[in-house]
């Protein structure tokens, strides 16, 4: 569904991506983990066209991702659910589930899909006509997956969607993604750093070091090498 | 004391009508600003050339012929409108987005000393070829109605105020023009696409809006809402091609007033600016009307810095 290849992309002539590739195929789940500064919002950031890659492709469902411009791409089907929330915070929850909805997709589902998201994060519901600028972290994330499913995707990518939340609201959130997986069978891309909550729920995992893919593999793969255990599990 | 309260009640009323046409010219300049985060020089210019527009289409391009002298002011005036907005529009889609929007948000300062130069330029472009093409001579929509007033009361102890019905329907305008926009940022989709670009435009184009898109068309909106109420002042006020310079500080003034990025603030901030002015002729003379505002102004800003309305929401 999604190939990336050899992608190398950064801000000003530093690249922070060095030929980096990455296949997520239809129905798969996906996990990129790695610390901090390795790359990985850099490189949800050029899938969604935010940062422009020097060098490399990216195809979607077969087609050149790269010459379609970016507000072009969330009706292509890609949902990306921003580190740090990003809701916006003067507009209503509905308001901003609405906002997920503008793709023509998204338009068009809009009964079926708001009925879901309610289901899924009922909170949604019960603060439907409060600011999103006045909910909880947790809440926020909460409301930014749900506009993401508001757009109808075919691909859902989440950049860290338990960054600054408590262990508990984190653990909630990410039991919630599993069901939301489990029901709709959503394709879905997820960039963490809580390592082993995210590898095993994944299909498929690549672990990003300093922009370079230093390892990939299934999730038993990965949990077995001795690598990702000392550096990422804590064994 | 009777004439002390009906000369009080009196400038109420020209306040209050004043200060809508004020609100309707502030919110043009608060659309682009809230939505765009541009400062925008040239707004004063882009309302006197809606006094022009509106004073062609008046004299020279049929209204006055087909409307009359009562009302055909007032329709060249929402003719001028639409195509000061596709003026707008124009000079975003060939300058400003140069300098704006999603080319510059990696950029430092994201753009904004290229803007006010840039915005400082066209006001200068503006003023100047207005001079060659408009001339110096004073220009003025002159509808009967400016001269002849409707006389509301006695209400009590004889007491009646009068409302120049030029004024009365300048105000009418204001406010429908303003109920309209507000329907339009607050219930439409493209309305509520502005206010996500404006809270975000990077989450924007993630939700598939196209940001400078959205920010032309605020810009074009903006452009068409201060044309609109630089007509409707016209009917009052005579203007010449400089006459934005004495309208923009007002604009800003209103726009701080009511807060930086809101649209209704905008307008209440116009709406107090145009009180203040007219009230401060009770106790003051005439010339000191302009110094009034700005004290009043200083003093609201002292106590309330970020205006009536202005967001404390952190922008992410």
């Amino acid at each position: 569904m999604l190939h990336i290849e050899r992608l190398t992309a950064g801000y000003s002539a530093i690249p922070v991506l060095n030929g980096v590739s990455i296949k997520v195929e239809q129905g798969q789940f996906v996990a990129i983990v790695g610390p901090n500064g390795a790359g990985k919002t850099t490189l949800f950031k050029t899938i969604s066209g935010i940062v422009r890659p020097s060098a490399g492709t990216i195809t979607f469902e077969g087609s050149d991702l790269l010459s379609v411009h970016p507000a072009r791409r969330p009706h292509l089907g890609i949902a990306h659910v921003p580190e740090g929330r990003q809701v916006f915070p003067s507009l209503t929850v509905t308001e901003n589930l609405e906002m997920g909805a503008m793709t023509e997709a998204g338009h068009r589902d809009w009964k079926r899909n708001i009925e879901r998201i309610f289901e899924w994060l009922p909170v949604l519901a019960e603060r439907r006509d409060q600011f999103a600028g006045t909910l909880s972290g947790g809440q926020q994330q909460m409301l930014a997956i749900g506009r993401g499913l508001a757009s109808s995707p075919k691909l859902l990518m989440l950049d860290e969607p338990s960054m600054g939340l408590a262990p508990t609201v984190a653990d909630f959130i990410f039991e919630r993604l599993i069901e939301i997986r489990r029901q709709s069978k959503l394709t879905i891309l997820l960039v963490e750093q809580r390592v082993a909550e995210a590898l095993e729920s994944a299909d498929h995992g690549y672990v990003l070091e300093a922009g370079r893919v230093a390892l990939e593999g299934n999730n038993e793969t990965l949990r077995a090498d001795d690598r990702v255990r000392k550096a990422y599990l804590g064994m | 004391m009777t004439a002390a309260l009906e000369g009080f009640l009196q400038a109420l009323t020209a306040g209050l009508l004043i200060g809508a046409v004020y609100g309707l010219m502030c919110v043009g300049l608060g659309l682009i600003f809230g939505v765009m985060r541009v400062i925008n020089f040239a707004q004063g210019d882009f309302m006197m050339l809606g006094m022009y527009a509106a004073f062609y289409f008046f004299t020279a391009l049929g209204v006055q012929a087909t409307f009359g002298n009562a009302f055909g002011p007032f329709v060249a005036i929402l003719l001028a409108g639409p195509i000061l907005a596709v003026f707008g529009y124009a000079i975003h889609l060939v300058l400003i987005s140069r300098v704006s929007g999603t080319r510059t948000t990696s950029l430092e300062g994201e753009g904004h000393y290229a803007q006010l130069i840039l915005t400082l330029g066209i006001a200068l472009i503006l003023q100047n070829g207005g001079l060659i093409v408009f001339g110096s001579v004073l220009a003025s929509i002159r509808t009967p109605l400016s001269s002849s007033a409707w006389e509301l009361g006695p209400l009590f102890n004889d007491i009646s105020v009068f409302v120049n019905k030029a004024r009365g329907i300048d105000a009418v305008v204001s406010l429908v023009t303003m109920i309209l926009l507000t329907l339009l940022i607050t219930r439409s989709r493209l309305g509520k696409s502005l206010r996500a670009a404006a809270d975000n435009p990077t989450a924007a184009t993630y939700m598939g809006i196209d940001v400078d898109r959205a920010h032309r068309v605020a810009f074009a909106l903006g452009t068409g809402i201060t044309a609109i109420a630089g007509g409707l002042l016209a009917t009052n006020y005579p203007f010449h091609p400089f006459v934005g310079v004495e309208y923009v500080i007002v604009m800003y003034a209103g726009v701080v007033l009511g807060g930086m990025g809101s649209i209704i603030g905008a307008f209440w901030g116009g709406m107090t600016i145009g009180l203040v002015q007219q009230m401060s002729t009770l106790v003051l003379p005439t010339q000191l009307q302009n110094a009034a505002i700005f004290v009043v102004f200083l003093l609201i800003i002292f106590f309330r810095p970020q205006g009536f309305f202005g967001r404390m929401v952190e922008r992410t």
